[in-house]
């Protein structure tokens, strides 16, 4: 088994005006996907993250305020997850709730180092 | 652990939200408070994904209220310009203003500011469904066939002219009540009916907006001020209209009218609770649109079979309500009436008098009805040329399929 990330990139929630009912619609998708996983015995863990982005950049360390909204495509989150493989994840993150939202899931692997 | 969420709480917490906190911090800083409610749902929506609060409702509130004041507070250290609400706002913002009746006459109030004469009455609609039932922008526009940006500069216009005109937050009282009331029930009639009969290409009724409608006339039953026999009359309409909806399209997706619906589909509990309403609406001698129009819905369920319906009976009450407020479309249910009860002397009288282009979008009705009236009078010509007007000018695809279906009797059996 191995250690995945899927890392969920998209517009942000906030600009794409969702109604109170989309949002709430919204949620019953992702509590009901994270519940999928509990009942397969799949181990996740993730945060989500607030649409502020500074970006510090270049040998003067210039910090630049983004609006997320200049942002087609902000990391909104991630879950880890344990799987064997590439095509194990990829079948999990089939029940990812944005992607009527132009949102995507992108897998990735956590390097594990040998000591 | 899983916590089952009410069905629409966000939509309607957020009319309730908006209203108690607009009473909070007046009626000029809606927008502030619009942005901080639906900040507010973000989070929730993102924050409860893994686990739902216990008592999902008070986080709402509690997170919205300090929501706002968070928004107050950055704006005094900015040095901007907060208008004029008492320094200590904090203390304002009491719990004791989150009850459950100070919540309801906080929308209330909203209510009928979005229904105040000074509003422009396409506004008035928009304004209400945005503020008080909670639907974005998107959705009204596609509840009331509007392109959004429309939508939008109603809202504006709405907004504009609440500021402009210094408009209070609150129920109007003594004598300003009852001529105000009324627009408070023709806005809740017209959500009602929005719903009733969609124009849009696949749905025919939107039970959201009929389910607005209704949340929001009962708000008006259960204030003193506001539970008068016009309001339960209103209610008793709405529960018979809604006791039918099931019943207007059959397995197949096709509209049924009247006489065709399987009556057993009916709703019995809405059509015993709109009975008892409409026990309260009658104790007045002056009875209103609402009134009639609720008696000849009742009229219709009363009737065993469609065989059955006393046709006399809903004439009189048509012909009230067109003596009350003269509309074409009475006078087209009119003509209707008369095909059913074989008067066709009297059902031409009334297409005579119409102007079919007065009913706009649902001129559809009039051509159809007239087509009925051709055939039953044995002149094939003019019914088939009158269903091919019909359906040139329908939108609905399940009218369309009505009407289709109908050509087709046409032709088999003229």
């Amino acid at each position: 088994m191995k250690q995945f990330m899927m890392i969920f990139i998209g517009e942000d929630y906030a600009d794409l005006g969702l109604s109170p009912e989309e949002m709430q619609n919204r949620m019953g998708k992702w509590f009901a996907w994270s519940q999928k996983m509990d009942a397969a015995g799949i181990k996740h863990e993730g945060e989500a993250l607030t649409s502020k982005i500074r970006r510090i950049s270049g040998v003067e360390r210039t910090a630049k305020d983004i609006a997320s909204t200049e942002l087609k495509e902000i990391v909104g989150g991630y879950y880890t997850v344990t799987a064997k493989d590439f095509d194990a994840v990829e079948e999990i993150a089939k029940d990812f709730p944005d992607y009527d939202l132009g949102s995507y899931v992108e897998i990735r692997e956590v390097m594990v180092f040998d000591h | 652990m899983e916590t089952k969420l009410i069905d629409h709480l966000f939509r309607n917490h957020s009319g309730k939200m908006v209203s108690v906190l607009t009473r909070i911090f007046g009626l000029s800083n809606l927008e502030i408070i619009e942005d901080a409610v639906q900040d507010t749902f973000l989070k929730a929506s993102i924050s409860w994904r893994k686990e739902q609060p216990k008592n999902p409702e008070a986080w709402l509130t509690k997170a919205a209220k300090n929501r706002v004041l968070d928004i107050f507070r950055k704006l005094k250290s900015e040095q901007k310009h907060i208008p004029e609400i008492i320094a200590d706002f904090e203390s304002i913002a009491t719990d004791e203003l989150f009850l459950e009746a100070e919540i309801e006459d906080a929308q209330l109030r909203m209510i009928f500011t979005a229904c105040h004469p000074k509003l422009d009455a396409k506004d008035q609609i928009v304004f209400a469904l945005k503020t008080i039932a909670g639907f974005s922008t998107k959705e009204i526009a596609s509840a009331l066939l509007t392109k959004e940006e429309t939508i939008k500069k109603r809202l504006l216009r709405a907004k504009k002219t609440i500021k402009t005109t210094n408009l209070e937050f609150k129920i109007p009282q003594g004598k300003e009540l009852p001529k105000r009331i009324g627009s408070v029930l023709n806005v809740i009639y017209l959500i009602f009916n929005e719903g009733f009969h969609s124009n849009k290409k696949e749905i025919l009724v939107q039970k959201e907006l009929c389910g607005e409608a209704i949340r929001l006339c009962k708000m008006l039953l259960k204030n003193k001020h506001t539970q008068i026999p016009e309001s339960y009359a209103l209610f008793a309409l709405m529960c018979f209209h809604s006791a039918r909806l099931d019943a207007k399209i059959n397995t197949e997706n096709e509209l049924l009218d009247l006489k065709n619906q399987d009556r057993n589909k009916w709703s019995f509990p809405l059509i015993q609770l709109g009975n008892m309403m409409m026990n309260k609406a009658v104790e007045t001698s002056q009875f209103s649109r609402y009134h009639y129009e609720a008696a000849i819905v009742a009229e219709h369920i009363k009737a065993p079979n469609f065989e059955q319906t006393d046709w006399n009976k809903i004439l009189n009450y048509y012909k009230c309500l067109h003596k009350i407020q003269p509309s074409t479309s009475y006078l087209l249910t009119m003509a209707v009436v008369c095909l059913q009860s074989e008067n066709y002397i009297k059902a031409n009288y009334y297409f005579e008098q119409i102007n079919p282009d007065d009913l706009a979008q649902r001129s559809y009705l009039f051509y159809g009805a007239k087509a009925d009236y051709f055939a039953k009078t044995n002149n094939k010509k003019g019914a088939l040329k009158f269903i091919d007007i019909a359906l040139e000018k329908v939108s609905n695809n399940l009218e369309k399929k009505f009407l289709e279906r109908k050509k087709i009797y046409f032709l088999k059996n003229l």
